[in-house]
């Protein structure tokens, strides 16, 4: 006991700090060579192996296998949702002119008009010159492993994420007085934009999904794979839309799911 | 050496060239030839990187951060902000930024801090580190000159923030301390309950520990 308590005796020469972010460092390097960022398509076997105990997850990936032919994983560093919504839809944009001459068109304005909503001009330019560079990739009908290879790069694949989270932010801060109506905590939009949205990593939820596919105008489905009931269930933002683009949902993390 | 480890010293050399070559360029204004160079040094490299990505990802870390680190500093240089000056960059290392705050409230008004900002590699998708150099009598910088700026903590970094926005912030925390969350208790008590002697401490401090400043 006594012995015990010496390990956990503060050490002022030691910086906690430091060796707790040096701890995540290496869960995360680890988190790096076992998962790229983005997947091939891979069958559910995987999913199947993962929750080989879990009867209601049984359940459900049944359910799943039933509705849909493959997935891609995420890697789960808090930016999956952007990744696979920012992957799935322009991995959708490379067979759809129609679509894709509609989204340039958005993706083009969109930098000036976070820069209206006071966003830095200098810092949004940066990245809105690589997400453009990229949607410039897709209308050169670069291949689908190209596309595969560039979310795959951690900080082209980043830049990416930082502006589809810029997006968010900005819509958010739009429509700050509807949304203030679901702020925790008695947060301004703004407040929760600097935590919850801007920094990297920071996980989604309900109201990111709702701002960006709003900002963009791209639907998307969510496949709820969690507690409830026998089967997934289905989600579309915005409701009785068709969807673009369909993820699936366990707890913490997104995936891209395909239709059979 | 391991053929990894050659590869991987052959490829620092190429990048580090590349770099130094883009800055030299971007001082004086030839952007085109920069990039044209940049290009095929970058070229270059990408035949010394690896099939499992991680060279690339490192590659792409540092000129990304170099790319945006050398027009941010472009911009400070111009903009010539009155509390930070005499700005240091060695030439071969873009990531590490030298200069003397000087702040224009009392009690440090009467003197320049040297600080010292750290860039990671990953920047801008990682913070900046900012150290003082110069001993200063503050409620929020500790003996080790580190300092706590919310701005820059690693849970609250944005990659969008600027760093002329971060050396803003830190102008005015050290002219309006934070006494709510110090990282020297003893000062921030002292700051609130006799201000007067906080005042007296911390400009004897100031006059016998910090630079001069700079003459305009």
């Amino acid at each position: 006991m006594a012995e015990e308590k010496e390990n956990f005796a503060y050490d002022p020469e030691v910086n906690y700090d430091e060796a707790t972010l040096a701890q995540q460092k290496k869960i995360e390097q680890q988190i790096v060579t076992e998962q790229s960022l983005i997947s091939e398509r891979v069958d559910f076997s995987e999913l199947e192996d993962e929750y080989a105990k879990d009867e209601v997850f049984q359940l459900k990936i049944k359910d799943l296998k039933s509705k849909y032919a493959c997935m891609r994983k995420i890697r789960g560093d808090g930016n999956c949702f952007y990744r696979a919504f920012g992957f799935a839809y322009m991995e959708k944009l490379l067979s759809d002119p129609t679509e894709f001459k509609r989204f340039q068109a958005v993706a083009r304005q969109s930098k000036d008009d976070l820069v209206a909503l006071g966003f830095q001009q200098f810092t949004i330019e940066d990245f809105h010159d690589t997400f453009m560079e990229v949607i410039d990739k897709v209308e050169q009908n670069c291949s689908l492993e190209d596309l595969l290879q560039v979310f795959n790069d951690q900080v082209y694949s980043d830049y990416l994420v930082v502006y589809l989270r810029l997006l968010v932010s900005g819509y958010l801060q739009k429509e700050k007085d509807f949304f203030i109506n679901f702020m925790e905590g008695g947060q301004s939009v703004k407040e929760f934009c600097n935590h919850e949205v801007e920094p990297m990593s920071k996980e989604s939820d309900h109201i990111h999904i709702i701002a960006l596919t709003s900002a963009i105008d791209v639907p998307v489905r969510i496949e709820y794979m969690d507690r409830g009931g026998d089967n997934v269930n289905a989600h579309d933002f915005p409701e009785g839309s068709s969807p673009k683009v369909t993820l699936i949902y366990r707890p913490g993390h997104y995936d891209i799911l395909y239709t059979l | 050496m391991s053929k990894n480890k050659t590869v991987l010293l052959y490829y620092y050399l190429f990048v580090n060239k590349a770099s130094t070559y883009a800055r030299k360029c971007s001082i004086h204004g030839k952007t085109d030839i920069y990039q044209n160079q940049f290009l095929v040094y970058f070229r270059v490299s990408y035949l010394f990187s690896l099939p499992d990505g991680t060279l690339s990802d490192v590659r792409n870390n540092k000129m990304a951060a170099t790319r945006r680190l050398t027009k941010e500093l472009g911009d400070i240089r111009k903009a010539a902000m009155p509390s930070f000056r005499d700005i240091k960059v060695d030439e071969s290392n873009i990531l590490n930024w030298q200069a003397l705050l000087t702040p224009d409230q009392p009690p440090y008004n009467k003197g320049a801090f040297r600080i010292e900002i750290n860039f990671p590699a990953e920047y801008p998708f990682k913070p900046p580190k900012i150290t003082f150099k110069t001993k200063i009598y503050h409620p929020n910088i500790d003996e080790k000159g580190q300092v706590c700026l919310p701005i820059i903590s690693p849970e609250n970094w944005k990659p969008a923030t600027k760093t002329d926005q971060v050396i803003q912030a830190l102008v005015s925390l050290v002219n309006e301390p934070e006494p709510e969350h110090p990282l020297r208790g003893d000062i921030a008590e002292e700051y609130t309950k006799n201000k007067k002697l906080y005042l007296k401490s911390a400009e004897d401090y100031t006059k016998k520990y910090s630079e001069k400043r700079p003459s305009d």
